[in-house]
């Protein structure tokens, strides 16, 4: 199987920054030097190049990857940007997997930069133009109001539960020295539900912080790893997306989610069971999307997540650690969404330093990516991950 | 207490300004007779809405017509924003409501007026509320159906 024959041999990440005080392609620069440090391989070994297409600075650009290449002198036979919204960086090592497979490409720089605090080059053309704009309704947080209060509507919602997540995460984010400084206090659940309201009832700790900064990764065949001398890798070992769920029907549920596919589709082809999960690391935008998600990947029914929550210790030491660096809610929702799958690789490779998880068996680790119209979102991604032999 | 007490804004006061893409012109057409005129797939024999430039059920943009509904409906969810967007932020506390039209089985997404915040529930029966445009138009809210 093609997947499970590729290897993530490096990882690389900056801190997260509330505001970049460099450019970024100075961050793409010192991503470049640190893999290129931690895998003795040279510059002109890389003949591939996996861009992740959520970046507000790039959006300037429809040369994005190219301009990338150049800017760093890479000369590359693979030049792939991913447009997959937040599912991104984990749909980049499928793809880079997929290119290595198909001997399009030996040795993949995966790259997820961002500076869109400091230079945003965004401009939207999607439906909120003509059919959102016009009644105020405040983008992403206000789509997951919606979403919160049908939920609320259908099975009752416990905020409490969701204020654990809150407050594990940023236990988390306390101790990663490369979360954002601004996110790295403490908080409990009563300040999660004293927190400011945005878009009722999404409070202020349940919303991400854009913020800015970088992270990459190095891929390639187990057997070239093997062959260099690399041998604290990653391997992924199932891999699953669904973009567009409902996209054919007129009314959905919005408690369910493309990840119920995604999820079946990536556990199968790793060969495991969802209560195999050793640890999981969800794309997090919002708190509740964190408890959508384990309805949805089967970990609980739909309807009892924060039953789930309640009867579960989520912490780095606990039965099912959550976003061991803090997710993107309490580490700064930087580098292309890439945070949650380098803290992932970073575990399995038993580098997470004080908050290192004992059981690194494996990490299932998934993307949110886009909000669709009164739904929940566009695309739904898993990637199961396990350390190499 | 982290909410606010003030009462819910109706954001009439805010000038609107449509950017159409042009494909929904039979929706904007009808609202200058206050009428909510939305897309139908013969094929399928379902509504869809927004409206998208060919039917989301079998592909073929043949398949689409546009018919006119009561654009009355129930709320199927509901926010009220405490910090709005761009000219939006000086009139918080506003509802948007995701309504479901009675018959037709698809939801439109609108700002609620004429309703008090502890009035707004999921289930609540609405009707339209129009807010006349500079171009002839009028924009779509709902209000309570009592």
């Amino acid at each position: 199987m093609s997947l499970r024959d590729s290897a993530i041999v490096a990882y690389a990440e900056t801190k997260v920054m509330d505001m970049s005080d460099r450019d970024v392609w100075v961050l793409d620069a010192e991503i470049l030097e640190s893999l290129l440090v931690k895998t003795g391989i040279e510059k002109a070994e890389i003949d591939g190049l996996v861009l992740a297409g959520l970046t507000s600075t790039g959006a300037g650009n429809v040369f994005w990857a190219q301009t990338t290449a150049d800017q760093l002198g890479l000369e590359v036979d693979f030049c792939e940007q991913v447009h997959i919204g937040g599912c991104s960086a984990a749909g980049s090592v499928a793809r880079a997997a997929m290119a290595i497979d198909a001997g399009l490409c030996n040795i993949a720089f995966l790259l997820f930069a961002d500076t869109g605090r400091r230079e945003n080059n965004t401009t939207e053309r999607s439906y909120r133009r003509e059919w959102i704009e016009p009644y105020g309704l405040m983008g992403p947080p206000g789509a997951f109001g919606l979403l919160s209060k049908r939920y609320e509507s259908q099975f009752g919602l416990d905020y409490e539960m969701l204020g654990k997540l809150a407050v594990t995460q940023r236990n988390h984010a306390v101790m990663n020295e490369n979360a954002c400084e601004k996110l790295r206090k403490p908080i409990t659940i009563d300040d999660y539900m004293n927190s400011r309201m945005i878009a009722d009832p999404i409070r202020l700790l349940d919303c991400v912080m854009p913020a800015d900064g970088a992270a990459g990764l190095i891929m390639m065949s187990k057997a070239m790893a093997k062959k260099k001398g690399l041998t604290k890798t990653v391997i992924p070992i199932g891999y699953g997306e669904r973009t567009n769920y409902g996209g054919a029907m007129n009314l959905v549920d919005t408690s369910l989610s493309g990840h119920q596919a995604a999820g079946a589709k990536a556990l199968k082809q790793a060969g495991i069971g969802i209560k195999d999960v050793a640890s999981f690391h969800p794309y997090d935008d919002f708190i509740i999307a964190i408890m959508l998600q384990y309805e949805n990947f089967g970990f609980c029914k739909q309807g009892q997540g924060c039953d789930f929550i309640r009867d579960n210790d989520l912490s780095f030491s606990g039965n099912l650690p959550l976003n061991t660096g803090g997710g993107q809610i309490s580490a700064g929702q930087a580098a292309c969404s890439s945070h949650n799958l380098i803290e992932s690789v970073r575990q399995l490779m038993g580098e997470g330093g004080k908050r290192q998880m004992k059981n690194i068996k494996n990490a299932l680790n998934t993307g949110i990516g886009w909000i669709n119209y009164g739904r929940n979102w566009g695309t739904s991604a898993a990637l199961v991950l396990v350390p190499g032999e | 207490m982290n909410k606010e007490t003030r009462p819910l804004n109706d954001t009439l006061s805010l000038k609107r300004e449509i950017r159409s893409y042009g494909f929904a012109k039979p929706f904007w057409d009808g609202t200058r007779d206050k009428k909510v005129v939305i897309q139908y797939c013969k094929s399928a024999k379902k509504f869809q809405h927004f409206p998208r430039p060919t039917s989301i059920f079998t592909g073929r943009m043949g398949d689409v017509e546009w018919r006119e509904i009561s654009g009355k409906g129930e709320i199927f969810s509901y926010t009220v924003t405490y910090r709005g967007t761009d000219r939006f932020r000086a009139v918080e506390p506003y509802a948007v409501a995701c309504v479901t039209f009675e018959g037709a089985g698809v939801n439109h997404i609108a700002n609620m007026v004429n309703c008090k915040e502890e009035d707004l529930k999921v289930g609540m029966k609405v009707k339209p509320f129009w807010m006349p445009l500079e171009d002839g138009t009028n924009l779509l809210m709902f209000q309570p159906d009592n």
